[in-house]
C-alpha cells in the first residue's frame, strides 16, 4: 500500500505563520493607494509585525519546528541566550513540510522588506524607511534566534550520540563479564 | 539474572522535555494518530538495561537533580513582548515547548503588567534594581511609545504624520542613545534591560500626555507635565544610578532626565 503523502501537519499554525507576515507586507505596500496618513501606515505595519514576531517566537516555531529560544539575565546580572529544543525522535518526526515553510516564509519575508527599504531608500522617504528598518529588524532577529537555536540542538544531537554510542560499548563490555 | 533497572550510566543531555515526559507518560504509550508533533510519546531513555528488550518504558530513571534547569524568569517574546510578553516566570523550563498558546499570552500579557508595577510604582524590589527587571520585554515599551505618539500626534491639529513621527523616532533613538551612554561611562546594563527600563518609565508621561490632550489649560497642563516628569524621573533613577559608578552618577542620570523634560516640552507646545 503506498504511504499517504505527507500533508502539512498544523495547517492553522502555517496560516498563522504566514498571515500576519503577508498583512504586514501587503498593508505596507497597498496602503500607499488607500490612506494618506503615514501615522496609520506605521502604527499598523508595525503592530502586525510585532505580532507576527511573537506568533513565529513563541507558537509556530515550537509547533512546526520544536524550537525555542529566549534571553534571560542571571543571577549574576549576564544576559544569557537561552536555547531550547525537542529531542531527536520528535525533531525527527517533525514534519517537513511544514518545517520547509517555516524557513523559508522566514528567508522570503526578511529579504522583501530589505528590497521595500532599498526602494524607500532610493525614494529619500525616511519616515518609510523607519518603518521598513522596524520590521526588517524584527524579522532578522526571529532568523538569527532560531537559526543559533538549530545549530544548539545539533550541537546538543551530536553530544548525546556519542555519548549514546560510548555508554552503549561500556555497558556491552560490562555485562559481557557479569553475565552468568 | 536480569533485573529491570534503567541505570543511566552517565549524565544526560538530553533536554528536560524528556524527563518530564517519562515521568508523565509513565507505561503509557498513545496511539499515533492522537499525537501532535509538538508532544511526542517518545519514552525512549538513554539509559542502558541490562535486560534484552533495549527500550523500557519510562521505568522512572532516577534523574539527577542537578539536571534540571533552576526556575528562571521568562524572557520576552522575542520581542515577544517582551520583549515578548517579555519574561514570565515559570516552573520548568521544558513546559514551555509544549504549553498551549493560550497561557503563553497570559503570561506576556502578565508580564507587562508586572514589569510596569515594579518600574513605576513604590516597591520593596527597588532596593536591588539589578534583580528588580531581571525579566525584561518590550512589549510594554513598545505600547507606551506608540500610545505617546499616537496621543501627540492626536493633540496637533496640523501635521499630525510628522508630529508621530518625530516623537516615536525621538523615544526609540533617544533611548538606544541613553543605555549607550551608560555602557560608555563604564557602567554595568543589559542593554534590553536599559530599553526596556526607559519604556516603561514612560509611563507616567503617557498619562500626562493624555490629560492635557483632554483639557486644554495651559496653566494645568504645565502642573501635570511637571509631576508627570518628576514621577518618570524617580521611576528610573535607581535603575540607572545603580548601573554606573557612584562619580558618574550625574553624568548617566543627566541625559535621562533631558529627555523627558523634552517630551514634556512637545506634549506643552502641541495645540
Amino acid at each position: 500500500m503506498q504511504a499517504p503523502v505527507e500533508n502539512y501537519a498544523n495547517p492553522k499554525t502555517c496560516l498563522f505563520h504566514v498571515l500576519f507576515k503577508g498583512a504586514a507586507l501587503a498593508f505596507y505596500i497597498l496602503s500607499a493607494l488607500f490612506f494618506n496618513s503615514f501615522v496609520i501606515i506605521f502604527v499598523v505595519t508595525v503592530l502586525l509585525a510585532a505580532l507576527d514576531f511573537w506568533v513565529v517566537k513563541n507558537v509556530s516555531g515550537r509547533i512546526l519546528v520544536g524550537l525555542r529560544w529566549w534571553n534571560e539575565i542571571n543571577d549574576l546580572g549576564e544576559s544569557v541566550w537561552k536555547f531550547e529544543s525537542l529531542d531527536q525522535e520528535s525533531l525527527a518526526r517533525m514534519n517537513k513540510k511544514d518545517s520547509w515553510l517555516f524557513w523559508w516564509t522566514l528567508y522570503l519575508a526578511a529579504a522583501a522588506w530589505f528590497i521595500l527599504g532599498v526602494f524607500s531608500l532610493i525614494r529619500f522617504q525616511a519616515d518609510y524607511l523607519l518603518v521598513v528598518g522596524v520590521c526588517l529588524s524584527l524579522n532578522v532577529a526571529n532568523i538569527i534566534g532560531f537559526t543559533k537555536c538549530k545549530k544548539d540542538a545539533k550541537k546538543q544531537l551530536q553530544q548525546f550520540a556519542s555519548q549514546t554510542i560510548a555508554s552503549r560499548f561500556q555497558s556491552t563490555v560490562q555485562s559481557a563479564f557479569t553475565l552468568v | 539474572m536480569s533485573h529491570n533497572d534503567t541505570v543511566p550510566l552517565y549524565q544526560s543531555s538530553q533536554s528536560d522535555i524528556d524527563e518530564i515526559e517519562n515521568m508523565m507518560n509513565g507505561g503509557f504509550q498513545s496511539g499515533p494518530g492522537s499525537v501532535l508533533p509538538a508532544r511526542p510519546p517518545s519514552p525512549i531513555r538513554p539509559s542502558i538495561p541490562v535486560t534484552s528488550s533495549p527500550f523500557v518504558q519510562s521505568n522512572l530513571p532516577p534523574l539527577a537533580p542537578a539536571q534540571k534547569v533552576t526556575p528562571v524568569p521568562v524572557p520576552p517574546a522575542g520581542s515577544g513582548g517582551s520583549e515578548g510578553g517579555k519574561a514570565m516566570g515559570f516552573g520548568s523550563p521544558a513546559n514551555t515547548l509544549t504549553e498551549p498558546v493560550w497561557e503563553t499570552v497570559k503570561r506576556d500579557v502578565g508580564r507587562i503588567g508586572s514589569n510596569l508595577k515594579l518600574v513605576v510604582f513604590p516597591n520593596p524590589n527597588r532596593e536591588d534594581p539589578g534583580k528588580a527587571l531581571r525579566d525584561w520585554d518590550l512589549w510594554g515599551p513598545f505600547f507606551f511609545i506608540v500610545f505617546l505618539g499616537l496621543t501627540l500626534s492626536w493633540s496637533a491639529s496640523v501635521k499630525k504624520s510628522e508630529v508621530f513621527a518625530v516623537a516615536f523616532a525621538l523615544l526609540a533613538a533617544g533611548a538606544v542613545i541613553l543605555t549607550l551612554n551608560v555602557l560608555l561611562l563604564g557602567g554595568h546594563i543589559i542593554f534590553f534591560q536599559s530599553l526596556s527600563l526607559l519604556g516603561y518609565c514612560l509611563f507616567p508621561l503617557d498619562v500626562g500626555a493624555v490629560i492635557c490632550m483632554l483639557k486644554d489649560n495651559v496653566i494645568l497642563k504645565m502642573i501635570v507635565v511637571c509631576v508627570t516628569l518628576a514621577w518618570s524621573s524617580w521611576a528610573a533613577y535607581p535603575f540607572m544610578s545603580a548601573a554606573v559608578n557612584p562619580r558618574r552618577k550625574a553624568l548617566a542620570l543627566y541625559p535621562v532626565f533631558l529627555m523627558y523634560v523634552s517630551v514634556g516640552f512637545l506634549i506643552i507646545a502641541i495645540d
